[in-house]
């Protein structure tokens, strides 16, 4: 260590910079999630849903989860609590109080929102997660490593885990039925749903749809479609009678969800730069003191 | 050039003519051109018609015994489904909807000609182009629990489809049988309604049903629109009046009554009779104006005072020329004949004439200036 | 400079303490068995709301934190020469290898599937946050055994004497040894400047982590400076680590404290300390989060414990000319920056996480906090036995009396 040269120190650090730079473009490459024109999307109108909770029978039988039978899906007592999707349900409805009408509750269908850009995308330490030209936001379970920093990245506490399976755990939510719908098939819980308060269609036409709705019927709506801005879009969009905040959806402003993360971590990374930068001014500080180090010992001798 | 200047010229009387018709058509609704057309100048080639806007369009009513009595919803029917078609009492749901808005409750948009089916709009397949209206089962199924849900606060499904597969199968053909007998029994209005309010002066709010109806001649409709069966038929209590806010409290009745000021117009002490134009304006209208509504007369809508049984805003200034005296049952003598109107009738309202300008000892009606006969028109 | 040279200390291995520290880490195997066994939801208190507990908050962020120590003392002693601080290095240098095992081995245990570790090597997503942190990890967990390598050419090159019929192999691990040491010495250079930059990005990521948690994270702890915060803290908290090692080490060894190098050592926290209480009360007043100081609520008092306890009275320890001076000064303030520091980890990664559809809060459970407690004990454990088997800890020359023994860092 001591007895080195400068031109060893060069050497070596061109080395590790190029290296550094090629890393960099390899990083670049391969821009795998993509924001197609005709993504998909689905447009949830809570004033329409019954709370029936087909929804949650047909994906379960979808997606191959285990289920009651249909019948048992009338029982209303459930609302009683609020319920969240979890890796034995990856949909659920909820029940809020209409404070014009008892008689007609308000229901709310929770899964996931499939965020034009989505959080768990960004956080994703292997890429497990892509948003796919139909708008879904997709899992990869070949890929996840189950580390759970999609959970914690979710704005809409969507993902689940198995934590009691030991060996493979999987993260579970909505898959926005990608097996169905590449098959050209409605996803299951639209194909069920008995009122049609749940539409599939290409997400630009939805948007077109609820205003239409909001604008013929103004006193039925609150002039605000969830999901049009909210963390930067989703392919989920919902219209409510009241407002959301009051229907237990979260508070959220209109920038992606993966929020600064990203500014501050392209920012750390900017090609690169800052780091190789640090490691060139670190190199510089060194090779300094140990010049003046040399030198002393050099004049002492 | 020239064949397009003669394709225009050909084309033109057409396109005025048929846009003539249809404003005709059109001018005896109170319609407004963008209700139905989504562009500025529709055309026969491209009408633009918005995908039914639910707005009051121009619709035929027919009675419910021009419906059929019964349906078999079964044009979703597929082999793999969870419950069996519904037959649809067709002829009781327009029996009931008679005390609401009619057909047009369900059949939104309902044309002049054969009515309009749900399959003839909403389409079969979820999966569609047009989003814009639902699909055939959905619009089912949202029409049908909008009441139904009101009606009993429950979506279970076996409350109208059996579930195929299931023993409940069988009672299908009954089923039928049933549904084509229902009738709905015919609804008796109430005459007079008695409101309690807690309001300390003038407690009580008489509701005169039969006035409202056949003296008023008020549709309906007019007030009984999205009506629920629950009105009557209160399997659970609908929520009480005494719940509501006062806005919502007076609301059909501010369709025609101030119930912003003039509390006591409605609010009295005691239970108010039927009206009657003598007894409350000192009108008599049942002598002469029975027939008439009451706009004929009240001609500002909503503005009732001012005419102070003065004929002549009505009817001009009378004469001796103009007026047949034969149409008040009483034919005057020919001396009578020859006098002008105000020379026995000095007040406004012609009612009571005065003698006291020719006999000093005959008074009216004691005395009369010709003899009575039959009232004639 | 006195010759001084690290050597393995000559004192057996076990004592009352170790075997106590040997229960607890056993305890803490026998409820990573059950891990393994009946799934991570059987042994914690994690759930859909709670996706991340006590092994990602103190294991691994406070774990990369509080081994800060090892790149710190590598910019002091290497970076900026400062040859008096050599002695410090080699104890620090093992306190981080040891530390970023056992970080690396959390995260084994409470991934979902430890057997894809691997993956991020193959599988990049430049956008993520944890996968810098990863990748970084991986890389400084490398560099320090290759920084770590030297001890051990040091102790075995002419002695190596491996037992069986292994025998016939002394000779070749003897040559790549020499080989490696050779090498070594010409590269080393390169693993000490890439160590300290790896440090520094992942330290500073760690902090980048929670950010995207947004909303889900209390406003007091939530702030785009988060990375900076992260990183301050990680070198204020580098050299009070040290001190604080090296105290125990020469109590728990019967050494006498070299309290000169140490209270030199203190000298420097207080500037670092000080600018990281000023980040961090600068942060406060610009986002005016201070208005959530104003309840009594848990956020409110843990934040406050961690700036009073954690920063402002160690700071004002550091500042005292008499009392950074004494051995139980340096200790108390060394020993409140640190859980501090730990305190900010667990904060961030815990106590400001409330989901939005929080039905209960997190509390670890009691086989968490076993595990976490036994990585600490088998840390502890290993530090003892590379103390006794390897050149870490630096005494007087051998000829100096029994008595003089002392130890640096």
């Amino acid at each position: 260590m001591a007895k080195q040269s400068r031109r060893d120190f060069l050497k070596t650090s061109a080395i590790i910079g190029s290296a550094a730079a090629g890393l960099s473009s390899s990083t670049k490459a391969a821009p795998k999630n993509v924001l197609s024109e005709d993504r998909m999307g689905v447009l949830v109108d809570t004033t329409v849903c019954i709370g029936c909770r087909k929804c949650e029978w047909a994906c379960k039988t979808a997606h191959n989860l285990a289920t009651d039978p249909i019948e048992t899906y009338e029982d209303r007592t459930v609302f009683k609590e609020q319920r969240r999707p979890n890796d034995k349900a990856l949909t659920v409805v909820n029940e809020y109080p209409n404070t014009t009408s008892d008689k007609f509750p308000i229901n709310v269908k929770v899964q996931c929102m499939h965020c034009d850009k989505p959080a768990c995308v960004s956080a994703c330490i292997v890429g497990a997660f892509s948003k796919n030209e139909n708008g879904s936001v997709i899992w990869d379970g070949d890929k996840c490593i189950g580390c759970r920093y999609c959970m914690v990245a979710c704005p809409f506490q969507i993902p689940a885990f198995e934590f009691e399976e030991a060996l493979k755990p999987d993260i579970k939510k909505c898959d926005f039925c990608i097996e169905r719908t590449s098959k050209d098939k409605l996803p299951a819980c639209v194909e069920m749903c008995p009122v049609e308060a749940i539409t599939y269609g290409r997400r630009e036409d939805l948007l077109k749809v609820a205003k239409d709705r909001i604008k013929n019927y103004p006193h039925r709506y609150v002039n605000r479609i969830f999901g049009e801005h909210e963390v930067g879009g989703t392919s989920w969009l919902y219209l409510s009678s009241r407002q959301f905040e009051e229907i237990a959806f979260p508070k959220l402003g209109n920038d992606p969800a993966p929020g600064v993360s990203e500014a501050i971590q392209h920012g750390i990374f900017a090609y690169f730069v800052p780091p190789v930068a640090l490691y060139a001014l670190l190199g510089g500080v060194m090779w300094l003191n140990k010049n003046k180090k040399n030198h002393e010992t050099d004049t002492e001798n | 050039m020239k064949t397009k200047l003669l394709i225009f010229l050909f084309a033109l009387p057409l396109f005025v003519f048929s846009q003539n018709k249809v404003e005709k058509l059109h001018q005896t609704q109170a319609l407004n051109c963008k209700t139905c057309h989504s562009c500025d100048i529709p055309t026969k080639e491209n009408p633009c018609i918005k995908p039914c806007p639910r707005e009051r369009l121009i619709t035929i009513e027919q009675t419910p015994s021009d419906a059929p009595s019964i349906l078999t919803i079964d044009k979703m029917k597929k082999t793999s489904d969870i419950y069996a078609p519904v037959v649809f009492s067709h002829r009781l749901h327009a029996e009931m909807a008679d005390m609401g808005g009619g057909c047009r409750m369900c059949h939104h948009y309902n044309p002049p000609g054969e009515v309009v089916g749900c399959a003839d709009c909403h389409e079969l397949t979820r999966k569609r182009t047009d989003l814009s209206k639902p699909d055939l089962k959905g619009a089912y199924h949202q029409q049908c629990m909008n009441c139904h849900r009101q009606w009993s606060g429950k979506v279970e499904c076996e409350s109208c489809h059996a579930q195929n597969g299931s023993a409940k199968k069988t009672e299908s053909k009954p089923k039928t049988d049933l549904a084509a007998k229902q009738v709905h029994q015919k609804v008796n209005p109430p005459e007079l309604v008695k409101y309690d309010t807690p309001k300390a002066n003038g407690k009580i709010v008489s509701f005169n049903h039969t006035d409202h109806v056949s003296t008023f001649s008020i549709d309906c409709e007019k007030c009984h629109s999205n009506e629920s069966c629950n009105k009557c038929h209160a399997k659970y209590k609908p929520a009480s009046l005494a719940n509501r806010s006062v806005a919502d409290k007076h609301v059909i009745c501010a369709n025609c009554h101030n119930t912003k000021a003039n509390c006591s117009d409605c609010h009295k002490n005691s239970v108010v009779g039927s009206f009657n134009h003598k007894t409350r304006t000192g009108f008599d209208i049942a002598k002469n104006h029975a027939k008439l509504t009451c706009n004929r007369c009240h001609v500002e809508k909503g503005k009732f005072a001012g005419l102070k049984a003065d004929c002549s805003i009505c009817h001009g200034t009378w004469t001796k020329e103009n007026f047949k005296h034969l149409i008040t049952g009483l034919q005057l003598d020919e001396t009578h004949a020859d006098f002008e109107c105000t020379d026995c009738h000095q007040d406004k309202n012609y009612a009571n004439p005065t003698c006291k300008n020719c006999h000093e000892d005959k008074t009216y009606p004691k005395d009369k200036p010709g003899k009575l006969v039959k009232k004639s028109k | 400079m006195e010759n001084h040279k690290p050597t393995p200390i000559e004192k057996k291995y076990f004592t009352p303490v170790v075997i106590g520290l040997a229960v607890i880490a056993l305890n803490g195997m026998l409820f990573l068995l059950a891990r393994f066994i009946f799934g991570i939801g059987a042994v914690t208190n994690l759930d859909n709301q709670h996706p991340w507990g006590i092994w990602i908050g103190v294991d691994v962020a406070a774990g990369v934190a509080l081994a800060a120590g090892g790149f710190t003392t590598a910019a002091l002693g290497h970076i900026m020469h400062k040859d008096q601080y050599h002695a410090i290095i080699r104890p620090a240098l093992l306190t981080a290898a040891l530390g970023y095992t056992f970080v690396a081995v959390s995260v084994m245990i409470d991934l979902g599937r430890p057997y894809f570790i691997w993956h991020p090597l193959l599988m990049w997503n430049g956008s993520s946050v944890l996968f810098e942190v990863g990748i970084c990890v991986m890389i400084y967990l490398t560099v320090l055994y290759i920084e770590f390598l030297p001890i051990i050419t040091e102790r075995f090159i002419g002695r190596v004497n491996l037992p069986g019929f292994l025998k016939k192999f002394n000779q070749s691990t003897d040559k790549l040894l020499r080989v490696l040491d050779k090498g070594l010495e010409k590269t080393m250079f390169i693993f000490i400047i890439a160590g300290v930059v790896l440090s520094c990005l992942h330290q500073s990521s760690l902090g980048t982590l929670m950010v995207i948690a947004g909303p889900k994270m209390h406003p007091l702890w939530q702030t785009p400076i988060l990375p900076l915060l992260f990183l301050l803290s990680a070198i204020s908290v580098g050299f009070p680590m040290v001190i604080m090692e090296s105290l125990i080490t020469s109590r728990s060894f019967n050494l006498k404290p070299e309290t000169n190098i140490l209270s030199d050592l203190g000298s420097m926290v207080a500037p670092l300390l000080g600018i990281y209480l000023a980040f961090k009360v600068g942060d406060m007043v610009i986002r005016q989060t201070f208005v959530y100081l104003t309840e009594i609520s848990t956020a409110s008092v843990m934040f406050t414990l961690e700036m009073v306890l954690g920063i402002v009275i160690p700071l004002r320890i550091f500042l005292s000319r008499s009392l950074s001076k004494t051995p139980l000064g340096l200790f108390i303030a060394s020993i409140l920056v640190v859980l501090g520091v730990l305190m900010n980890r667990i904060n961030n990664f815990l106590v400001a996480y409330t989901p939005p559809y929080e039905i209960h809060s997190y509390f670890p459970s009691f086989g968490e906090i076993s595990v976490t407690l036994g990585f600490v004990a088998l840390e502890v454990l290993f530090f003892r036995f590379f103390v006794i088997q390897l050149p870490i800890v630096s005494v007087p020359d051998t000829t100096a009396p029994q008595t003089k023994f002392s130890i640096r860092g």
